[in-house]
């Protein structure tokens, strides 16, 4: 599946390539660096690494969230949670699991990729979508901010309802849980 | 770039998440390692998004989705903060295994 | 759909904006009021009114909302007023126990309250979205919960449900987005008929390997939330670690609602005929293993949460052979194996419930967990002996109680479509149960105890046992009604 637009220049083709082998690599040393502060710096390259990978492929509004919300406030929450609870010498021992857990995992991965690749993508063609509007592979996200918003206060109106009555519920119960006394 | 590329690498980070999950023992860590599961279904949907070919409105769920799924992701770990935090106030540890008054 | 809100839809969630606002208004009077105590009153009256609303969509009609997201059916309703009893039984037996939570009940109450309300949204959800966020509305809310006691084994176990409940929502979310990057549609409806359409020629099982590998995930995200094997270990931990009256929320609620969207989505989506694969081996086998382990582990423990906790793994594992009567291929003519789910769930609660609010009160008055401090509950008090009796009678499954009739009905329904093993499985496995829902029995009646305080019971608290035990017996001896609204539930979702 040859992919047409944009996504045909090289340098995108470049681009893609080289972010996504940084990501994998930053995302090993997250589980694999013994310094916590360190792997949590390479988290935030991971974080970056999506959002570059969203901007390659057009959606430049996720790409803004993912910066704003994982960089800026997930990433400094987590270094937060590491200093506040000055855990950066004791750091992690090696695991007596370790190697039977990394075979789950592996095992996943593989399970993943090898299902994945036996996929007939054109199995379910573009006829059965229901509102079809393309005819062709479109490598990039349609830019869609408008159609977004619009989506999100009507049909997933409810489900935006209820995110609100969750953040409210995450305050509440973490305000409880660290405050002292009242 | 496929769509297939797309998949391989969201089922590389997810296993990498999980491993971290089954393997690391300071709870700080376990959260990263679930942060770097949900960033993989987040590029597997931009993937699909992306390639798919799908109608305009079925475009944007993948999208309406990946914003709530960031927002839960943020929720949950301001939470699971809380919860190391209490749990350091009563033992200066965090690590999972030295929870020891729960067996395993 | 280009409309907002409309007042219908506005309408058909009543019952769970009613239960938001109550939360509201709990968190507000905590803060202009000194005496703490009214909280209880506010929550468990407040309670009433989306009681009373979900009664009010009890009219057999089915109605779609919010483009589709949410069918509001008899059967989300059934599950709608199992958690609201739940839930008010719950903040019942908190009465006492929350005094240990001093300036934070206000939150304690809110939080159920806001946790039941995405539980409730959950049994009427039929969109990937919409089931994801009332998950995670459900689940987080819990793990504060979980966490309120200021001591380090509630925090441990806090943690453990959080990390573990991001875990399973992260698996599941993979597998949602799969099922969606594949078919092009997160309507579970719609799904049905995509897969039946494009996978009718298709040479590979399940249409090729995303498709299955997101099936796979999603059922084993489902999986943790109900506590069934093999992802059952997380349960006694947090059981122990938590709040007694959490403990029988979790227990109670949060795996009803979980069987509510798993019977929902293979209902509609997953059923034998339209993948013409047999799930029923796999389910039964999930079964089967799930109440050995639950009720093996049990007989060992000393501790009465961490019993529940491997006891509840064990029923979950009885629910189950419901869910494999209905997925083997020669079943689900009469749909006995879902209807007699509902029936074990609501007696599930009715059980759990009566048993909880005995050993919440006698943690409170003995400042144990531990299954000793039962010795001598006879002459400390006779009702809470007889409350917690009647609960036994009714897990182990011994007439006249609705444990008997439910398992009678879900045991029955698998005897009908072949899995007569299963049911055998089950009826020994009930045996094997007895042993340690005896023994506790024994401990009560015959063992003595040096202290022979006797134990006081509010208003609220014998309120709370007494229904549950009515209920026992009631429906152990005229299971009919409930029986069929359980049917009529089942056949909204067809």
């Amino acid at each position: 599946m040859i992919s047409q637009g944009i996504a045909s220049s090289l340098t995108v083709e470049i681009s893609f390539w080289v972010i996504s082998i940084s990501t994998i690599l930053s995302a090993i040393a997250v589980v694999q660096i013994k310094d916590l502060f360190r792997a949590s710096l390479f988290l935030i390259l991971t974080f970056l690494g999506v959002a570059g990978l969203f901007i390659l492929l057009g959606a430049e509004f996720l790409a803004g969230i993912q910066l704003m919300i994982y960089v800026g406030a997930i990433s400094v929450l987590i270094i937060f949670a590491i200093l506040m609870t000055r855990e950066i010498e004791i750091s992690n021992q090696s695991h007596y699991m370790r190697i039977l857990v990394s075979m789950v995992a592996l095992g996943f991965m593989l399970l993943a990729i090898s299902l994945i690749t036996s996929t007939d993508w054109n199995l379910i063609d573009s006829r059965s979508f229901p509102q079809n509007q393309t005819d062709e592979i479109i490598a990039t996200v349609q830019n869609s901010i408008p159609t977004l918003s619009k989506m999100l206060l009507t049909e997933y109106v409810l489900a935006f309802e209820m995110v609100g009555v969750l953040l409210l519920a995450a305050v509440l119960g973490a305000l409880a849980l660290v405050r002292e006394k009242k | 770039m496929t769509i297939i590329h797309f998949q391989f690498l969201s089922a590389i980070l997810f296993s990498l998440g999980l491993y971290g999950v089954l393997a690391r023992r300071s709870a700080v860590l376990i959260l990263m390692s679930i942060e770097l599961m949900l960033n993989a279904v987040n590029i597997n949907l931009i993937g699909f998004v992306a390639f798919r070919g799908f109608g305009q409105e079925i475009q944007t769920f993948g999208q309406v989705l990946i914003i709530f799924v960031i927002t839960i992701a943020a929720a949950e770990l301001a939470l699971a903060i809380a919860i190391i935090l209490r749990i350091y106030r009563n033992k200066n540890s965090v690590n999972v295994d030295e929870m020891n008054i729960l067996k395993g | 759909m280009n409309s907002f809100i409309t007042t219908d839809e506005l309408l058909l969630i009543a019952p769970e904006i009613s239960m938001v606002i109550l939360a509201t208004l709990v968190i507000i009077l905590d803060l202009v009021i000194k005496n703490k105590s009214i909280l209880n009153f506010v929550a468990s009256f407040g309670l009433l009114v989306p009681i009373a609303l979900s009664f009010n969509l009890l009219d057999g009609t089915s109605q779609f909302a919010f483009a589709g997201a949410l069918r509001v059916d008899y059967f989300g309703v059934f599950f709608k007023i199992i958690t609201l009893f739940a839930t008010l039984i719950t903040i019942l037996i908190s009465e006492k126990y929350s005094k240990k939570f001093d300036d934070y009940q206000g939150e304690y109450y809110a939080l159920i309250l806001i946790s039941a309300s995405g539980m409730m949204l959950l049994a009427s959800s039929v969109e990937f979205i919409t089931i994801y966020i009332a998950l995670e509305l459900s689940a987080l809310p819990l793990a504060a919960l979980i966490t309120f006691i200021r001591i380090r084994s509630s925090a441990e176990s806090g943690i453990k449900f959080m990390v573990l409940s991001a875990l399973s929502s992260a698996i599941l979310l993979y597998g949602m987005v799969l099922v969606y990057g594949f078919t092009g549609t997160t309507y579970i409806e719609d799904l049905s008929q995509i897969i039946n359409r494009s996978l009718i020629n298709s040479e590979l099982t399940f249409g090729g390997g995303a498709l299955l590998l997101g099936v796979i995930l999603i059922t084993c995200g489902f999986a943790f939330k109900i506590s069934s094997a093999p992802f059952h270990m997380w349960a006694p931990d947090v059981y122990e670690g938590a709040p007694t009256p959490i403990t029988a929320f979790l227990s109670v609620a949060s795996k009803a609602a979980g069987f509510a969207v798993i019977l929902r989505i293979v209902y509609s989506s997953f059923s034998n005929e339209q993948i013409g694969m047999d799930w029923s081996v796999l389910i039964a086998t999930l079964s089967a293993i799930s109440m050995t382990l639950g009720n093996l582990i049990a007989i060992q423990q000393t501790n009465i949460k961490r019993l529940f906790a491997y006891s509840t793994i064990a029923q979950a594992g009885y629910i189950m052979v419901g869910l494999a009567a209905l997925s083997s291929l020669d079943g689900g003519q009469d749909n006995a194996g879902p209807a007699g789910i509902l029936f074990y769930l609501f007696g599930y609660l009715l059980t759990n419930f009566a048993a909880f609010t005995v050993i919440t009160l006698v943690s409170i008055n003995t400042n144990s967990d531990s299954i000793s401090s039962y010795s001598g509950l006879l002459k400390r008090s006779r009702l809470l002996t007889l409350i917690m009796t009647i609960s036994m009678i009714s897990l182990i499954g011994l007439p006249p109680s609705v444990g008997f009739m439910a398992k009678i009905y879900i045991f029955g329904s698998a005897m009908d479509t072949g899995l007569q093993w299963l049911a055998i499985f089950g009826v020994l496995n009930s045996v094997v149960s007895a042993f340690y829902y005896l023994k506790i029995v024994k401990i009560m009646l015959i063992d003595e105890n040096e202290n022979s305080e006797k134990i006081q019971l509010t208003t609220n608290m014998s309120l709370a046992g007494l229904s549950c035990v009515f209920g026992i017996v009631i429906l152990g001896i005229f299971p009919g009604s409930i029986i069929e609204v359980a049917h009529r539930a089942v056949e909204s979702i067809i």
